[in-house]
């Protein structure tokens, strides 16, 4: 079977301000008119396959390049190094309030949310926002007030909903599950669980190592942008924890 | 995939109206407030030292209006992608949709505004004829200047903030600049042509064809600011193209 997800040499990079420039003046000022940009390596020389079906969990310290990896599978960073496919539909990345208006309502965030992933049309519209609302478990009330009043864990709710209700092809997690309560949180891990049954890829960023034990079969795990590990979850974990 | 995007287009214009108005009381009546304010502050101030201009009340509405949408709009797509950063940073979508829903909603929201100042034209004297329709492309071609200005501003700005604040001091200069409240001609020999570099007198000029001469546009302005649009429309483009890759890294 042929992976949907293959990169091959896959190095990715960042502009960096050269010398902290970050205004005109300091660019006539300090450098002169040759690029005040340089690369920055973030990604180095990455070679991965996933098949249909995989459950990959990513691990990493801090910095070690797993959303840009995540970013660059979904298509929203090009690499400037080596090949990449992928053959799934991306549905967006799920990290924490991305997209969310503050000043707008649950309602009309959840519609926007929902609009944006593709998942929004005029046939299913109502049945989709009632979906959302029941696995957010939010009151009437509640959606109809601006999100800004809403609490980090709510906040979680609203925007975990959204993509939660629907069946992507290709799930993408970005360390979001910390945030609602204990409930909630064993809701979406079931979620998560049906939307893989149901044959969907999923990649998980995490920095709970049981976490990415319990969701996923197989783990990778990162560091300065270097892939040190690729095998089962459970091996994963362990190298990552020995990390520190 | 078309249908989508179109769809998520629309929204995303729908979102910067509600955005706009949502939170104040009188919301989107503070579009037409705005204009109708200036209106009276000119005609109390100037209309009597610019006499010599013909139905000066209709001269300067019809060029206030449009300067409102320019210096609305500019200002608005010079923050577009930073104000999008959650959304450019986790959806794999063209990043020219945010500027594009911007002006789509500061184009709806403007030609909202347009209908109740059409009617308070009529009131100060302009004649309803079907030359009046030529406005239409007017706006159209105006929009399309913009948009490209504001790419431009909006594109830069991700890599220098100090553009965004540029902007804001340089905008209220190029108003005084521009035949807004006094007529070109009122303006001395010598000083003509800082007017005549200003892009946006020779737009004022096709508006004031239609809206207070009531005359199809002259083709000689016609042809000035297609020129003026294509230059700035292709360098938005180049600009926009060679700066687009690096806008996740500096945002």
């Amino acid at each position: 079977m042929d992976p949907v997800i293959k990169l091959n040499n896959v190095s990715v990079s960042y502009l960096q301000n050269r010398k902290g420039v970050h205004s005109i003046k300091d660019f006539v000022l300090k450098a002169s008119f040759i690029s005040p940009f340089k690369k920055h390596r973030v990604l180095h020389n990455i070679d991965l396959e996933i098949n249909k079906g995989d459950s990959v969990g990513i691990l990493g310290p801090n910095g070690s390049g797993k959303s840009t990896l995540m970013r660059t599978i979904a298509g929203i960073i090009k690499p400037d190094e080596g090949f990449l496919k992928v053959g799934v539909r991306v549905s967006p990345l799920l990290a924490l309030g991305a997209g969310i208006e503050l000043e707008l309502s649950g309602y009309e965030n959840m519609r926007i949310a929902l609009a944006l992933s593709g998942n929004y049309n005029k046939t299913t519209r109502k049945e989709m926002i009632q979906k959302v609302t029941d696995f957010a478990e939010l009151t009437n009330e509640q959606l109809m007030m601006p999100a800004k009043m809403y609490s980090t864990g709510m906040l979680a709710r609203l925007a975990f909903s959204s993509v939660m209700t629907c069946q992507p092809e290709l799930l993408m997690i970005d360390e979001v599950l910390a945030v609602g309560d204990k409930g909630f949180q064993i809701k979406c891990m079931n979620r998560i669980h049906e939307i893989i049954k149901n044959g969907a890829t999923l990649l998980f960023i995490s920095h709970s190592p049981n976490e990415v034990k319990e969701i996923c079969t197989r783990g990778i795990c990162l560091k300065e942008g270097k892939k040190i590990y690729d095998g089962s979850s459970d091996r994963a974990a362990n190298v990552y924890t020995k990390l520190f | 995939m078309q249908g989508k995007r179109r769809y998520i287009i629309l929204f995303l214009i729908y979102k910067n109206l509600q955005l706009k108005y949502k939170h104040s009381v009188l919301g989107f009546l503070w579009s037409l407030l705005h204009p109708f304010m200036y209106l009276l502050i000119f005609l109390a101030i100037f209309s009597a030292a610019f006499s010599t201009t013909e139905n000066y009340p209709l001269y300067v509405l019809s060029g206030l209006v449009f300067w409102i949408y320019f210096a609305g709009a500019t200002g608005q797509l010079c923050n577009v992608f930073i104000k999008n950063t959650h959304l450019i940073k986790s959806l794999n979508l063209p990043k020219i949709i945010y500027p594009l829903t911007e002006l789509g909603s500061e184009l709806v929201s403007f030609l909202l505004g347009l209908i109740p100042f059409m009617v308070l034209m009529c009131f100060l004297g302009m004649h309803i004829t079907f030359n009046l329709l030529y406005i239409i492309p007017v706006i159209l071609l105006f929009s399309i200047f913009l948009f490209s200005v504001g790419l431009i501003l909006g594109s830069l700005n991700v890599f220098f903030r100090d553009v965004g604040i540029l902007w804001n001091t340089i905008s209220p200069a190029l108003f005084y600049l521009s035949p807004i409240a006094y007529a070109f001609k009122l303006v001395p020999e010598r000083y003509k042509f800082i007017v005549k570099y200003n892009p946006l007198y020779h737009f004022l000029e096709l508006v004031r064809n239609v809206l207070w001469q009531n005359q199809p546009p002259d083709m000689h302005y016609v042809g000035r600011c297609l020129l003026i649009t294509s230059v700035t429309a292709i360098l938005a483009f180049l600009i926009y193209s060679k700066t687009r890759n690096g806008f996740i890294s500096n945002l």
